[in-house]
């Protein structure tokens, strides 16, 4: 089985092939605003590289957020129309598990992006990806006093080294194949971005309805 | 000869939209999932909320356009897109899922300025005949082009500032009228008389139009008559700009034809559903014996079949792009 994973949620795009659980080729290249051009030829590059045709594909990862509303988007628009062209499988993953599958001996990895004005998109995830506290956006000072108790034993994992020492996200992408490899495939209609956040004009709406 | 079947993708403000059109002048199907509901909460478009809604759209809208069709991927010639201009993250949306299906499924990729789309949406009720004028007016857009033969553009005139119908929304706000107000100026200028004195906004030799300076002239209007404790009269008011508008747009658009001697008078882009646009040009076209054109209504506002018959003249031209094709807010027409 030849599976994809693609993230396009952070400042990092990860692209990889997978033949079943193993990792056959991956790269990383910096989200810049220019990936609406770069994606689909590193995607095709990658896989002529390897002599595959994207029809050969059985299965997409796809990272849907939260992060860059306009990365995700970008990401997932790809994603979700291979996976219906071709009716393949297509898992969503959240964007904060990739970033948390980091090879560390610590017991949590806590995950986060910068979300501006002090906010943070932060998930808490243990060493087997399994999910500690769900990701959300929130006040990072709010954050780490809801994990006051784990905080010592908790690997921060960020590319905004703005708000607490961090190491930079290094994934382990058959880590997170291998714990989603038995996930049911979704209706690719129905693999949309998780923003975690509405848009300004929503709360400003919401705020005036209250 | 072999029939040549385009499908289009328009993605470029807030409908979601996907057509297969046939020989550049049929539609088969055309699907189009305008967003305006949720935008008329907000007083206009709000670009990240139209980008969120057009990704969780595109591939049922895509799969309605192929259903209704009865017809898959394989029987497409070509995938045209809408590339610019419009909002960006809007843009995105149709244009990644345009290489994307290019990709997969190996058919050529035409790239399709949306302006080119408006007025190729003429094609789709009768065969363009040039040279002609073409009058584009909507919310984003004013320009005049003229067209030698198929596919060729010349912008001879376009907006300085606000394009048409944002002067009619601007104006519908200073009238208290909700959002999208454009239409409801039109209707309530057939209800009113010409009493105000607006000026004619940009009368010059140009082809360019301006209409910020009319809109202040609205607004600093409706200011003057609070002081004085006046209340506005809506119906007239909405009959002085609308007559104003026609006017400056009627006067540039018959010396085009003069001065370029072309008998061919095409009016596209969402404003050109206008009564009083639309009356007023209808008068001058038959005293002056030009042939005009206005698409119906459905093909005035933005959709895919459009962009699908722009398409078919793009691809025949052999006009192709690759997997690299980026969305472009601006960009000439050409």
């Amino acid at each position: 089985m030849i599976s994809l994973f693609l993230d396009t949620c952070s400042q990092i795009i990860r692209l990889g092939v997978l033949s079943d659980s193993k990792l056959i080729d991956y790269t990383e290249f910096t989200n810049d605003n220019k990936l609406s051009e770069k994606l689909l030829p590193a995607m095709k590059e990658m896989l002529e590289k390897n002599k595959y045709r994207v029809n050969d594909l059985n299965r997409i990862y796809i990272s849907v957020g939260p992060g860059s509303f306009t990365g995700i988007r970008i990401g997932v628009t790809v994603a979700k129309v291979i996976a219906w062209s071709l009716n393949i499988d297509i898992i969503p993953i959240s964007s904060l598990e990739v970033m948390a599958s980091y090879d560390t001996d610590k017991k949590y990895i806590c995950s986060f992006m910068d979300a501006r004005r002090g906010f943070v998109f932060a998930g808490i995830y243990d060493n087997e990806l399994n999910t500690y506290i769900e990701d959300k956006y929130i006040l990072f000072d709010q954050l780490l006093e809801e994990m006051k108790d784990i905080k010592d034993n908790t690997l921060f994992v960020s590319n905004d080294d703005n708000y607490i020492s961090c190491v930079e996200s290094k994934i382990n992408v058959e880590r997170i194949v291998l714990k989603h490899i038995n996930d049911k495939s979704v209706n690719p209609h129905n693999v949309n971005p998780i923003y975690l956040k509405l848009t300004e004009a929503e709360e400003k709406l919401n705020d005036k309805n209250n | 000869m072999k029939d040549t079947y385009i499908l289009a993708i328009e993605s470029s403000c807030d409908e979601t939209s996907i057509a297969i059109i046939k020989n550049g002048h049929k539609e088969i199907s055309n699907i189009v999932l305008s967003q305006m509901d949720t935008h008329s909460n907000y007083g206009g478009v709000v670009p990240e909320i139209a980008s969120r809604m057009h990704i969780e759209n595109i591939t049922i809208v895509l799969e309605q356009a192929l259903k209704e069709a009865n017809l898959t991927m394989e029987d497409i010639d070509a995938i045209a897109v809408t590339y610019g201009p419009g909002l960006v993250g809007s843009l995105l949306i149709g244009l990644q899922a345009a290489k994307t299906l290019s990709y997969v499924y190996n058919k050529p990729l035409v790239p399709v300025h949306h302006i080119a789309g408006h007025i190729y949406a003429n094609n789709l009720e009768k065969s363009m005949e040039f040279p002609l004028i073409a009058l584009v007016i909507s919310g984003g857009h004013t320009e005049l082009v003229y067209m030698k033969e198929d596919y060729s553009f010349e912008v001879i005139g376009s907006t300085l500032d606000d394009a048409v119908g944002e002067a009619y929304d601007k104006v519908a706000r200073v009238m208290n009228l909700s959002y999208p107000g454009g239409p409801k100026v039109d209707k309530l200028a057939h209800e009113g008389t010409d009493t105000y004195d607006l000026p004619l906004p940009l009368d010059d030799d140009s082809y360019n139009f301006s209409f910020s300076g009319i809109k202040s002239a609205v607004i600093n209007l409706r200011h003057n008559e609070e002081q004085r404790g006046n209340q506005l009269n809506l119906p007239n008011l909405a009959t002085s700009f609308q007559n104003r508008v026609v006017e400056i747009l009627t006067k540039k658009t018959m010396k085009a034809l003069k001065e370029y001697k072309v008998k061919n008078l095409i009016i596209a882009g969402g404003v050109s559903a206008n009564k009083g646009i639309r009356e007023r040009f209808s008068e001058l076209c038959v005293q002056e014996n030009i042939n005009l054109t206005i698409p119906k209504l459905e093909y005035c506002t933005d959709n895919a079949a459009m962009i699908g018959a722009a398409g078919y003249y793009a691809y025949k031209l052999g006009r192709r792009a690759d997997l690299d094709l980026n969305v472009k807010a601006t960009d000439k027409l050409n």
